[in-house]
């Protein structure tokens, strides 16, 4: 018994000493992609398109839908405990600085993380990594690269446009339930709102795509041979990324606050 | 009785390669003569692609080393390990093509990594010119998904020729070609041989083998069986390497192929799979001895 729980810890650490050594070489790879005349390039385009671009619709409804809902409770239930001016406070963090990020990331794993692992898992399987090896290719540099760059792009980006649609768009579907006045919404927005909850939003979404593409693409490759293996890969890839997702979200949120 | 390759371009020194759990390759010490053309023959799932595979710097062995012109693969810069794919191309047995990318970008990607100074004019030329010496003449702009198996292994091919490389690895190229094709690529094969170039092929059509082949190498159980040139391993007796002698002597004589026989005249390598406990094997390739 003593011998497994040995070898379990020993593959774990292997594991986790491989998962490390797979960073710095992307970390690496990526310092020099912009240096040299890149066949990557259209890879990094069409990871933007796809992560940011694509995710757009669906992002935009979920921080509607989450805005509505605060400023609809928090009008209707702060007022009771004398408290409305905090309603903005609350409005924004947990747009900016909570939810807009997590969320956001939560939508990209579901869409792009099972992407990036199954895609890359297909061509391990395909032999299709090893043809590029077998040219030259750096499949680190090619294939990795340009989906940690896109993705932390577009997590990015999209934060931003969760923050825009959380913040400005819930305004006018409020108006359909409980009215609020323009000027008074906007005014003490823009005094509660502060450059370090803009900071820490984007701070982690740049965490967040750094986890969910390295995740990704490690399941990705760690596919060995056979076509069954693609699809666990997948679901390692989601479970990994929330849980890692979810952990660096408390841990930035202690350091913020502690 | 070892045996040395008076210039090997790539040679494998008590190299073992273990896949899940399994040694697919054990202790296989080998050369492969610079500017010959070796059959790589074996059973299935006798570690014939994996020694290719291996040999081409694809699989890292868990022990021993592989030496492209002397140098180990292992300790290669990233310029020499650019120079190292520059000279070399792959034929994978399943074609391998980039399935979300065109006919056109998979046949291209060598030039453009490795000839940047190419102006897409000269690529598209290129490629052209490489597709249609394999009979391929339908559109580039394809996906390898709109091809015939066959076609995508001429795509293949072609991605492997595009470079002229010096070493060819070809993993079973004949498969899931037409005859009319195979006829297309033994003749690039002939003229990539007679050009001097190195040629690393593993196949089982014995047809390929008895025309092209200069030298032997047989692999059994993931260990090397017999090395040498073509005319003395096939006139050699070894019962592990019967059935493949035997059916490439049912093709009859032919003329004794030069480059290969004089690099290691009156020399075979034949070794027992599973060496006798004293360590002594008939062939001293289990031993850690080279052999071509």
């Amino acid at each position: 018994m003593i011998d497994a729980i040995g070898k379990a810890v020993r593959t774990r650490f292997d594991s986790f000493l491989y998962g490390l050594g797979f960073f710095v070489k992307v970390l690496r790879e990526t310092a020099r992609f912009f240096r040299k005349s890149q066949v990557g390039y259209k890879v990094l385009v069409m990871q933007i398109l796809f992560t940011g671009f694509e995710a757009l619709r669906i992002n935009a409804v979920m921080s509607l839908g989450i805005g509505a809902a605060i400023i609809v409770i928090g009008t209707s239930l702060l007022p009771q405990f004398g408290q409305s001016q905090l309603l903005y406070t609350i409005l924004i963090i947990v747009i900016t600085r909570e939810l807009g990020p997590l969320l956001t990331a939560f939508v990209v794993i579901a869409r792009s993380g099972t992407a990036i692992a199954t895609e890359l898992g297909t061509m391990v399987v395909n032999h299709e990594i090893e043809a590029y090896l077998s040219v030259g290719v750096n499949p680190i540099s090619f294939l990795v690269v340009p989906r940690f760059l896109g993705m932390v792009v577009s997590l990015i980006v999209l934060t931003i446009y969760f923050n825009i649609f959380g913040l400005l768009g819930s305004f006018l579907v409020v108006q359909v339930v409980r009215p609020v006045g323009f000027q008074e919404y906007f005014q003490n927005l823009l005094t509660t709102l502060t450059v370090t909850d803009i900071l820490s939003g984007l701070g982690k979404a740049v965490v967040f795509g750094t986890i969910i593409s390295l995740v990704a693409s490690f399941q990705g490759f760690s596919v060995n041979r056979a076509s069954t293996e693609i699809p666990v890969a997948g679901i390692r890839a989601v479970s990994q990324s929330f849980m890692l997702c979810i952990l660096a979200d408390v841990v930035i949120t202690l350091m913020q606050y502690a | 009785m070892g045996q040395e390759a008076s210039n090997p371009v790539i040679e494998l020194r008590s190299v073992t390669t273990v896949s899940g759990g399994f040694e697919i390759l054990r202790d296989v010490s080998v050369a492969f003569t610079e500017g010959v053309t070796t059959a790589v023959l074996g059973s299935a799932g006798s570690g014939k692609s994996a020694l290719l595979k291996t040999a081409a710097g694809l699989v890292v062995p868990d022990s021993g080393a592989v030496l492209f012109r002397g140098s180990s693969l292992a300790s290669f810069s990233e310029d020499e390990e650019r120079y190292f794919r520059s000279r070399t191309s792959f034929v994978f047995q399943d074609a391998a093509l980039w399935a979300n990318q065109t006919i056109f970008f998979n046949i291209a990607l060598p030039l453009r990594i490795h000839k940047p100074w190419m102006g897409e004019s000269e690529v598209a030329e290129r490629v052209r010119t490489t597709a249609e010496r394999l009979g391929y003449v339908e559109g580039l702009a394809f996906r390898p998904a709109d091809l015939s198996a066959g076609e995508q292994k001429l795509i293949s091919i072609a991605r492997a020729l595009v470079l002229d490389p010096e070493l060819v690895f070809l993993d079973e190229p004949a498969s899931g070609l037409d005859e009319d094709a195979k006829e297309r690529v033994q003749e690039v094969l002939d003229s990539l041989r007679d050009a001097g170039k190195s040629i690393l092929l593993v196949t089982n059509d014995m047809g390929w083998v008895h025309r092209i082949a200069d030298r032997l190498v047989i692999v059994r159980d993931g260990r090397l069986a017999a090395a040498g040139p073509y005319d003395e391993v096939v006139a050699s007796e070894v019962p592990e390497t019967a059935g493949l002698v035997a059916r490439l002597r049912a093709r009859g004589a032919r003329g004794m192929r030069s480059r290969g026989a004089e690099e290691s005249a009156g020399t075979v390598v034949l070794s027992d799979p599973e060496p006798p406990e004293t360590g002594k094997s008939a062939g001293g390739a289990a031993e850690g001895e080279r052999g071509t």
